[in-house]
């Protein structure tokens, strides 16, 4: 079972195409380059291929890639 | 607007015959098409196409950027940086307000649309992407286009079907005339070959059926012509009032010196029989040119295969031009790009006047009895100072453009 970072690492990377290096958790959302679509996108692919049901607005209070995470942590623990 | 005198400074092309101004024109020059049996096209009734050859896009524009763009914008930037190289522009150090972006498409992403409505039919509308809309809406193709150079001025895209790429050139012509800007980059873009569009076409009748020999479907002004082979790709040219292109230094590759443009009026497919909007349309760009009937050298036609075409365009260029110029339709390789075959035809316009050679029409082999026009069926060395590229649209819109050696 790979960590929660590294789930979405491989999301931003196989399916928005960040570069891989790009994503480490203290990365922002403007170093990373998601705009509100990329963040709608990617709640869209949080759902469809990990089960888990984070919108796109908690998604964009998340500063940093660590924030994310720590989101789908605590989302996945209710599931 | 007589008196306007604008240059092309710079080409870009992506087309069947290849990516690139040098690919595209060797292939035209060739002769043979490259138009396939298309394995998307799997479940239709009419299954050949006219692809762009490995056309890569995470290669050629980054896989970040060219995964939020559909396929007509992707051509567009990729033919839009060949011409801007071209023209010895550096979008870095230019006054990006006084650039203009003027492209024309018939329509936008298909590609896009029918994905994500298999999406929604089949996951539901909450799966559908938030890219859809910004993915394909036509006018992405000058939007994308300004992002990517920095051109922030005068920005738009415009629709005449099959003539939107000379109804850019046209209209960019005009917003230098206006001095709404000093440079624009003007062209067309298409990406039209998906199953639904292409279904729609093959219900219209307007398709070539030759499946057993697709390289040889596409045969403009042939006897045996059945209809059209659908290609895809991008024209894009830089323009540039001459007196500004020679203070700096640029290299004047050709001139647009005439632009006219009507509507037929007459049906929403069919072009009028006798081509009164397609006279016109010629009239008006020889007026604007201050150029007579007698003066062309060399017409690249619509000439799109379509038994009702090529008729009607033959029986006005008979008519018209007096000095019985050496036709060709460069459409016989590429097939037919559809919203980018004006510009790209442009193009290769310039390239004919420049390199005094006139392409082929591929497949030609009796040229139908009815047409009493001089149509090239091998290269041809020609020498002229004008020629015209005639485009028209379903819907009867008709421009010519005449275009003068440098």
């Amino acid at each position: 079972m790979s960590t929660m970072l590294e789930q979405l690492k491989e999301i931003l990377v196989s399916k928005l195409k960040v570069t891989p290096e790009q994503v480490v958790p203290e990365a922002t959302h403007e170093e990373l380059e998601l705009d509100s679509l990329a963040v709608v996108e990617l709640s869209l692919v949080l759902e469809q291929e990990l089960g888990l049901t984070i919108s796109d607005d908690e998604l964009l209070d998340a500063p940093t890639i660590g924030d994310m995470v720590a989101l789908m942590d605590e989302r996945s623990a209710k599931v | 607007m007589a008196g306007i005198d604008v240059a092309v400074t710079g080409l870009g092309l992506v087309t069947p015959g290849g990516i690139g101004v040098g690919p595209s024109w060797a292939a035209v020059c060739g002769g043979r098409s490259p138009a396939a049996v298309d394995p998307a096209l799997e479940e239709n009734t009419v299954r050949i196409s006219c692809r762009v050859p490995d056309f890569r896009p995470d290669d050629l524009l980054g896989a970040r950027r060219a995964y939020r763009l559909d396929r007509f914008v992707q051509f567009a930037l990729v033919a839009a940086r060949e011409a801007i190289d071209d023209a010895g522009l550096d979008p870095k150090t230019w006054d990006g307000a006084r650039v203009g972006v003027v492209l024309g498409c018939a329509d936008g992403g298909p590609g896009t649309v029918e994905e994500q409505h298999h999406v929604l039919r089949h996951s539901g509308a909450t799966r559908v992407s938030p890219l859809l809309l910004p993915m394909q809406l036509p006018n992405m193709l000058a939007g994308q286009t300004a992002m990517e150079f920095g051109a922030t001025g005068p920005n738009l895209v415009v629709a005449t079907a099959c003539a939107s790429g000379a109804t850019a050139i046209g209209t960019a012509r005009d917003l230098l005339a206006l001095d709404r800007c000093d440079v624009v980059l003007a062209g067309g873009s298409e990406a039209m070959i998906t199953p639904l569009v292409m279904a729609g076409f093959a219900q219209m009748g307007a398709l070539s059926k030759r499946e057993d020999d697709p390289t040889r479907a596409s045969r403009p002004f042939d006897a045996d012509r059945d209809g059209f082979v659908a290609g895809e790709g991008a024209g894009v040219l830089v323009l540039e009032r001459v007196a500004d292109a020679r203070a700096r230094g640029a290299r004047v590759r050709g001139r647009i010196v005439g632009y006219g443009a009507s509507a037929d009026a007459h049906h929403m497919t069919s072009p009028h029989p006798e081509g009164t909007g397609v006279e016109d349309a010629l009239r008006s760009a020889l007026a604007d040119a201050g150029a007579g009937t007698g003066d062309v050298g060399h017409v690249n036609a619509h000439g799109t295969s379509t038994p009702l075409n090529d008729l009607a365009e033959a029986r006005v260029l008979k008519r018209v031009l007096t000095s019985d110029p050496l036709v060709t339709s460069t459409k016989g390789v590429t097939g037919h790009l559809l919203g980018a075959a004006g510009a790209v035809e442009a193009a290769f316009s310039v390239l004919a006047m420049e390199q005094s050679l006139v392409p082929p029409t591929a497949n030609l082999g009796t040229l139908d009895s009815r047409m009493e026009i001089k149509v090239a069926d091998s290269p041809t060395v020609l020498r002229t100072d004008l020629t015209l590229s005639n485009s028209c649209g379903f819907g009867g819109q008709n421009v010519v453009l005449a275009i003068a050696a440098a």
